[in-house]
């Protein structure tokens, strides 16, 4: 009997923890989607800041705080991607 | 007045400060030496009077004044030489306002005036008569206290010769004598060699013997001088000498020579007896060793008469007869003396002959009682010897019966202990026969016991035998029952265990039908545990079962319509992932997922180690139903693939082992029915 009732606590637990096998790769692209939007948003925001406040409302300010916030959305992801290539090769 | 002379200065203000004050210094010093000169301010009216005097009479008081100049004129006028004495009188200045106040004291001044020189006189006479008084009293005081004498001695100017002198006089006073012979030390003091002072403390055995010598020579002088009759003078001057030097020896001396005074009277009376004694008993002892000859005798050459022979007695030993013959000698020596020889002569001559005649008495009676006494004592000897052979004799006898009687004694003690021996000999030899005796019994006993014990072990062993045989067939019978029944049991065991094998297959079934009923996958746990029920302690099957993934059995497995559906997802997930160099950034990721739409897609079962051509092979395997080779297949991928097809890979395991594990159950429970028959 303990058999059975044991169970059901680890199935939600990996749901949750632990995605299927199949789902890894699209879970990292859709993290470094969202990461590049909200990164680049933040650039644009400070150019945007930046370029009121003191370049006399000029567009390229804005323009290179987007460009800085998607550069860095870009190589978190790629550190991501690859650390997870390391990963896969240690357990190999 | 330095607040007056101040204010004027300020008055003055630009005035030269100095001046004002020189000016000032200067006043003060004249008031000053004003003051000085009337020498007492207590008073203000002496004072203030003597300024005001001239000028001033009706100002002040004009009763008053007129008097006290006069008086200190008076007294100024009078007692030029007086004032310096007295001035330390404290009284002198209330002194004349008393005599302001009372006129009439005129005399007291007249004494005073007088009383200066007499006053002068007195004091030095009190001063004298005090330190006289007080030296007097010092010398007396320190003649009474140690302390205060050597204090006094010490520091009071001539007080140590006058307490000397006194000291003297009072010891002069007391011993006068010795005062004067002090003063006359140079006298010399003779002390007669036979006055009887020594150097010696007086001692009374010495003293006496000095005493008795001193009588001696005093009487022997006293014989030789007693007409002279000189000496009594002599002695004087060493008595008062003596009387000076010392008291002990002293007194002692001048009872001496009181008593040498006066013994020298008496004497000659009283003790010449014992000289004429000695004298006589001389002769008479003399007279013994020649026995005959009476010529030595002093006295016969008396001249006026013949004297009268001393008795001399030839058996003078008897002391009656010394004693009666000393007598008669005194008298003999008185009459020679007095001179009436002739008158005496003849009884003289009958006493002697008297007592020569009673000496002789006495002997004869000695002689009669000497003899008396001899035979007397021979007697007693004889007697003694006799009685004592006597006694001899018969102690002999005594102790021969004595001998003879402990001779029997002896002989008859040494036969009963000769028999008393003999006795216990016997008794000992009869005992020791009868401890043999009842040792030889006891042996026989213990043979017999032995034999006894031999028999009932003998009897004993064969009936045991005999049970034995009996016992042995028994036995035999029981086994070959046991054996029957073995039998019988074994043949329980095998429908037992054909039960079983029964029971085993339709559990297996069971399960298996669980499995494939299920359209979606369904735990089939219950089953397996009647399996392992069934199965009981069957090694096989535990380990069949415990081979399965204990998720497979609590969840239960996919079915292959499952797997091959979910199969189809992972595949195109990997499809996407196919194309990757190893350690891909984002980059590589996003041309691979666009240059994989681009890839053909093969059919069948493509050779070839590249991913598609693997994901077609297990596509076909699925197909054909054949999992063990799908997976076989989808296990040779490797890095991005393998890692998406992990899941796929672990459900297509779980599946496989589970139909494994029956498989072998269902091959154990042929095997077991197959074994049975």
């Amino acid at each position: 009997m303990p058999e059975t009732t044991a169970p059901p606590p680890p199935a939600p637990s990996r749901a949750v923890s632990r995605p299927v096998s199949e789902a890894l790769l699209n879970e990292k692209w859709d993290r470094c989607l969202s990461n590049l939007l909200i990164k680049s948003t933040l650039g644009l925001g400070f150019g945007v800041v930046f370029s009121v406040l003191i370049f006399k409302r000029r567009a390229w300010p804005a323009f290179a705080g987007a460009g800085f916030g998607a550069g860095r959305a870009y190589e978190e992801c790629n550190y991501s991607l690859k650390a997870a290539a390391r990963d896969i090769k240690n357990q190999a | 007045m330095l607040r007056t002379s101040l204010r004027s200065v300020r008055a003055l203000g630009s005035k030269p400060a100095a001046a004002a004050a020189g000016r000032q210094w200067q006043v003060a010093a004249a008031r000053r030496a004003g003051v000085s000169q009337r020498s007492y301010a207590n008073d203000p009216k002496p004072v203030v009077k003597p300024i005001v005097l001239p000028s001033s009479e009706t100002l002040t008081s004009p009763s008053t004044p007129p008097p006290p100049p006069q008086e200190t004129v008076a007294s100024s006028t009078i007692e030029p030489k007086d004032a310096p004495l007295e001035p330390p009188a404290p009284g002198s200045p209330v002194a004349p306002i008393a005599e302001a106040e009372a006129p009439p004291p005129p005399p007291p001044p007249p004494p005073k005036k007088a009383g200066f020189f007499r006053r002068l006189r007195n004091y030095f006479l009190a001063l004298t008569i005090l330190g006289a008084l007080g030296f007097g009293g010092g010398v007396w005081y320190s003649r009474i206290n140690d302390n205060f004498h050597d204090f006094f001695t010490e520091y009071i100017p001539y007080g140590e010769q006058a307490v000397l002198y006194l000291e003297d006089m009072d010891f002069r006073k007391r011993f006068p004598n010795v005062a004067r012979r002090q003063r006359e030390p140079t006298e010399q003091v003779r002390i007669p060699a036979q006055s009887g002072a020594s150097w010696r403390v007086a001692d009374g055995g010495e003293t006496g013997g000095r005493q008795s010598s001193a009588v001696q020579k005093t009487a022997a002088s006293a014989v030789a001088a007693v007409k002279e009759a000189v000496k009594p003078k002599e002695p004087e001057p060493v008595v008062e000498a003596k009387k000076e030097t010392a008291v002990l020896p002293k007194v002692e001396s001048k009872a001496d020579l009181a008593k040498d005074v006066k013994k020298p009277v008496p004497v000659p009376a009283a003790e010449e007896p014992p000289v004429p004694v000695a004298a006589a008993t001389v002769p008479v002892v003399a007279a013994k060793k020649p026995f005959k000859a009476p010529e030595v005798n002093e006295p016969s050459r008396w001249p006026p008469a013949s004297p009268i022979d001393p008795l001399a007695v030839p058996d003078a030993t008897e002391p009656v007869v010394q004693d009666l013959a000393r007598m008669l000698n005194d008298i003999i020596t008185v009459i020679n003396h007095d001179g009436a020889n002739e008158r005496y002569g003849s009884t003289i001559g009958k006493a002697k002959d008297e007592l020569n005649k009673v000496g002789r008495k006495i002997k004869d009676i000695k002689a009669a009682v000497e003899k008396d006494a001899a035979k007397q004592v021979r007697a007693r000897v004889d007697g003694f010897d006799k009685a004592a052979n006597e006694l001899v004799s018969r102690i002999e006898a005594t102790l021969q019966a004595q001998e003879a009687q402990w001779r029997v004694e002896f002989e008859a003690e040494m036969e009963r202990v000769r028999k008393s021996y003999d006795e216990k000999v016997q008794l000992i030899q009869q005992r020791e026969r009868q401890i043999s005796e009842e040792k030889l019994n006891n042996t026989l006993l213990e043979q017999a016991i032995a034999l006894q014990r031999q028999f009932a072990g003998d009897v004993k062993k064969q009936v045991e035998q005999e049970r034995d045989g009996r016992l042995g067939k028994l036995n035999d019978l029981a086994a070959a029952v046991a054996d029957l029944e073995k039998l019988t049991t074994g043949w329980n065991d095998v429908v037992d265990a054909n039960l079983r094998t029964q029971q085993l297959h339709v559990a297996v079934d069971a399960v298996r039908a669980s499995l494939e009923d299920a359209a979606h996958p369904r735990p089939f746990i219950k089953e397996l545990v009647a399996l392992k029920e069934i199965a009981s302690d069957d090694p096989v099957v535990d380990a069949a079962i415990a081979s399965i993934h204990p998720s497979a059995y609590q969840r239960g497995i996919s079915t292959p319509g499952e797997l091959v559906d979910r199969f189809r997802r992972v595949a195109t997930e990997v499809r996407k992932a196919s194309l990757l160099p190893e350690d891909a950034g984002v980059a590589s990721h996003a041309s691979s997922y666009v240059l994989s739409k681009l890839l053909f897609k093969k059919q069948g079962l493509a050779s070839g180690d590249d991913v598609e051509s693997i994901l077609t092979r297990t596509q076909t395997y699925l197909e054909e139903g054949d999992l063990d080779n799908a997976a076989r297949e989808m296990n040779g991928l490797s890095g991005w693939a393998k890692t998406l097809s992990r899941d796929w890979l672990g459900e297509v395991r779980k599946v496989l082992e589970v139909q494994q594990a029956l498989e072998v159950i269902q091959a154990e429970a042929r095997l077991q029915s197959l074994k049975l028959e």
